[in-house]
């Protein structure tokens, strides 16, 4: 503390002090050296101006940054989704296509019975069905802005509790769900970014919504009854909110890509060598 | 008179000619700031005390500048700029504070 005392008890410059001394002393005449006084002031006032100038043209050109990555990430979102309804429109057609050339023949015809149960499953392919959808919200006082230094966290839905939730929809017998939108295949991954959710890499936005085709009510008895009822339950005390519907008709769309690149079929069936 | 004429003029000065300031400087510019103001309250205070003195005001404002930016470019370098920063402004701020309370007690005998 007597560094803190000291500090306060000698707050003017002691050389000012001196200085005084020395005049009364006799030993300096006391010649006021004005240019120096002028030069030092015009100093101080160049350097207050030049401060306050950074500070008000320092704030807009990141705001500018900002803006611009922005209206950048609108593009980008815009052409991806634009890609996205080309590839759904090129698969309709090579569907299409496919469904032409195969149906020529008899083993045709049962090959594409394989292969739109296949898409089904894969995923690869839309399909409707009665189901059950799992509507999640965050909480109300959740911090909407993820960046904000007092976020809180606790209200809002993370990636494990959608992948859990997804697994308990499983379970409970789904054959084909979607995320707000988002199919899952065999090839998802639902995990988070920052602050966001990513289902296969696209980034999805509050409120979610799990939808699933299968048997409704039975979906709907095993998710409530379940680990799944007691692990929303656990969420709701968290303020975060949600509803188990179940629906005579959804359609949940293709999944936009199921890419795979270093797989390949053996050629002897497996378990065989 | 000199005084006001000098800080108004620089003042100016720093307007119009919007002097850029390299990228490298940019983060001493606060500390200096908050020093030059230390040597402003400072020096009101001498003046007010009556035993102001020119070459004492530049000299300590100029020193002060310089140590306080040399502190922080230690700090830099030794990856606590931040901590150091927060140093100068704070043995500077009291500083300022106890000058201004000085100040005040000439000025309105309170």
């Amino acid at each position: 503390m007597s560094l803190l005392t000291n500090l306060i008890e000698h707050s003017l410059d002691e050389g000012y002090a001196e200085a005084a001394a020395r005049r009364a002393a006799g030993h300096e005449p006391s010649s006021r050296n004005g240019w120096l006084f002028a030069a030092g002031l015009v100093l101080i006032g160049l350097l207050l101006a030049t401060a306050a100038l950074q500070v008000r043209n320092r704030a807009p050109a990141a705001a500018q940054a900002r803006d611009a990555l922005t209206t950048e990430i609108g593009q980008r979102t815009a052409a991806t989704d634009q890609l996205e309804t080309d590839v759904q429109k090129l698969r309709a057609s090579v569907a299409a296509a496919r469904e032409d050339a195969l149906g020529l023949t008899s083993t045709g015809s049962a090959l594409a019975a394989t292969l739109s149960d296949l898409e089904v499953v894969t995923g690869a392919g839309a399909v409707r069905g009665p189901g059950l959808a799992v509507h999640l919200e965050d909480a109300k006082d959740a911090a909407s802005d993820p960046r904000g230094a007092d976020s809180r966290t606790e209200g809002r839905i993370t990636d494990r509790d959608l992948q859990t939730i997804v697994n308990e929809v499983w379970a409970a017998g789904a054959e084909a769900i979607a995320i707000n939108g988002q199919r899952l295949t065999s090839l998802s991954a639902i995990r988070s970014a920052g602050q966001a959710i990513l289902v296969d890499f696209r980034p999805l936005s509050p409120p979610y919504d799990v939808v699933a085709v299968g048997d409704s009510n039975t979906m709907q008895r095993r998710v409530v009854d379940g680990f799944g009822g007691s692990y929303l339950q656990v969420l709701r005390n968290y303020g975060i909110t949600y509803t188990v519907k179940t629906r005579t008709s959804v359609a949940l769309p293709a999944a936009a890509g199921l890419p795979v690149r270093y797989a390949t079929v053996p050629e002897q069936p497996a378990g065989n060598s | 008179m000199i005084a006001a004429i000098g800080l108004v003029a620089g003042i100016v000065a720093g307007l119009f000619l919007e002097p850029t300031v390299p990228l490298w400087l940019q983060p001493y510019l606060p500390i200096a700031v908050v020093a030059a103001l230390d040597a402003v309250f400072g020096g009101l205070r001498s003046l007010l005390d009556g035993i102001f003195d020119d070459k004492v005001f530049v000299v300590s404002f100029v020193a002060n500048v310089l140590v306080a930016a040399l502190i922080v470019y230690l700090g830099d370098q030794l990856g606590v700029g931040a901590q150091l920063s927060t140093g100068v402004v704070v043995v500077l701020g009291i500083r300022i504070f106890s000058n201004a309370a000085a100040i005040r007690r000439h000025l309105f005998h309170a």
